[in-house]
């Protein structure tokens, strides 16, 4: 579609007829820069083309393949892939699942978040406001509460079908090692995100939960048998964890932190160098591994 | 559909050669040195999958969301403790653990199963079984996961949830104490708050 620029002629000067300046304009981005017509004709198929570099609908392998690896959100998965990897009852979609959940709940705890003031006289009736005066609240509070419960459950569950078809074995062993990081991360984000509503249920939780923790008093005391001082290991994790002997304002912005902060990002990270390894390792597991 | 015609009537053999045509096959694409395989393209194969589990997964999630919202009890209160105080129930299996010994159902024992599971890959290394669930010759690494991490994890989460009424004490849930007494000393499973 390109145009033909028509040069002025120095040799022979004539009488150019009187035109508008608009149209003065016109011809001077004419001669300059011909293409920018067809730019602007062309202008929302370039902006299409400039963000989805494959065709709509692709329909040759190599178009289909394209559409894959020419993609930020899905060339981390293979442009092919195993018939037996896509059956339903080999996986269950245990894996995605959890992703899926962890997204949810980052965008319902983002929307959240807005909402929430980490304080022990307000977050209770911040909660309140979610179900009565916020647009949509309850169904945020709900959906990142059942997204947060299911997510242990898939992640669980993931577990268990990665043991049970022997996924885990070499040369998969380092991404067994991460995933069981993520299973234990995943279960703390839980306990942390369980006091943040402030109520009775909450801060009894965390109060018998951080009392575990002080349990590790055992080892620095058994440790003093060895002529060690007592260092008091639970009573050090508890005082760290809970910024205090007891659940009160400091835990309450501790476990804020680390719920809305500190272990998005680390579960986050974990989560790509989780797919990484997938992918790294020769994709999901087969039977065309095994000997058999 | 068109006649079936012959091979033989579109390519002729030819006697002097030791090679032939075998097969017509439709396909979008040449195969190279490869043998048959069972891939697919993940467009659409994989991608139609993953948005169908997307899209029941948020189905469910915001069902449960609109008719079964998240507890809200009344505000914290250091002051009036409940008779029993239990942990979020995915840790009720150690307040279970913990109310047997302190120290070794609170971190000693999860602390050796996590350690444990992480070990899992560098001990069993044999190629057996991959891909397959509950491969025969892998029975015993299914039994042993099963007995050992399983069944007593989901186990001591239900006596936990279910079974443990006031005082930590055990009572069937449909026999569950409404309204216990506090008494101070031992409302926390024996772990002395």
């Amino acid at each position: 579609m390109s145009v033909q620029t028509q040069k002025p002629s120095d040799l022979t000067p004539r009488q150019e007829p009187a035109i508008s300046p608009l149209q003065k304009l016109n011809r001077a981005i004419y001669r300059q820069a011909p293409e920018v017509f067809d730019s602007i004709k062309l202008l929302p198929y370039n902006v299409y083309k400039s963000i989805y570099r494959t065709t709509a609908f692709p329909k040759t392998e190599r178009e289909r393949s394209e559409a894959f690896f020419n993609s930020f959100l899905l060339h981390i998965q293979p442009a092919k892939i195993e018939k037996h990897a896509l059956r339903f009852t080999y996986t269950f979609g245990l894996g995605l699942l959890s992703t899926y959940l962890f997204l949810l709940l980052t965008l319902t705890g983002i929307l959240l978040m807005f909402f929430y003031v980490p304080a022990t006289d307000q977050a209770y009736f911040r909660m309140l406001d979610l179900r009565s005066s916020v647009s949509f609240g309850g169904i945020m509070r709900g959906l990142h509460f059942w997204s947060a419960n299911a997510m242990i459950g898939a992640v669980f569950f993931h577990m268990c079908r990665v043991f049970y078809t022997g996924a885990y074995k070499p040369p998969r062993e380092l991404n067994w090692v991460v995933g069981v990081i993520l299973f234990v991360l995943t279960l703390v984000m839980g306990f942390t995100g369980y006091l943040l509503p402030w109520d009775q249920l909450a801060f009894w939780a965390i109060t018998v939960g951080a009392n575990i923790a002080g349990k590790a008093d055992y080892i620095s005391t058994s440790l003093t048998g060895l002529g060690l001082p007592d260092l008091h290991f639970g009573l050090f994790t508890k005082n760290m964890l809970l910024g205090g002997d007891v659940v009160g304002q400091e835990a309450l912005l501790r476990f804020y932190v680390l719920h809305v902060a500190l272990l998005p990002v680390i579960l986050f990270s974990l989560i790509v160098w989780h797919f990484w390894l997938i992918r790294k390792t020769g994709g999901i597991s087969s039977p065309k591994e095994s000997p058999e | 559909m068109a006649k079936r015609v012959r091979e033989e009537e579109i390519f002729p053999r030819n006697p002097n050669k030791t090679y032939g045509l075998m097969e017509i096959v439709k396909g979008s694409s040449p195969r190279v040195d490869r043998g048959p395989d069972d891939m697919v393209s993940s467009w659409p194969h994989l991608l139609i999958r993953e948005a169908i589990l997307f899209a029941a997964c948020f189905v469910i999630v915001l069902a449960l969301a609109l008719w079964a919202p998240p507890p809200l009890e009344k505000p914290a209160d250091p002051t009036k403790p409940p008779n029993p105080a239990k942990a979020p129930w995915y840790f009720l299996g150690l307040q279970e653990l913990v109310s047997y010994d302190a120290f070794w159902g609170g971190l000693g024992i999860p602390g050796i199963v996590i350690i444990g599971l992480m070990f899992i890959p560098y001990l069993d290394r044999h190629h057996s079984g991959i891909g397959r669930w509950f491969a025969k010759s892998r029975s015993t690494a299914c039994w042993a996961f099963t007995l050992i991490f399983v069944v007593p994890s989901i186990i001591l989460i239900i006596i936990g949830t279910y079974f443990r009424g006031p005082n930590w004490g055990f009572y069937p849930p449909w026999n569950m104490p409404v309204e216990p007494p506090i008494i101070l000393h031992s409302i926390f499973g024996g772990m002395g708050l």
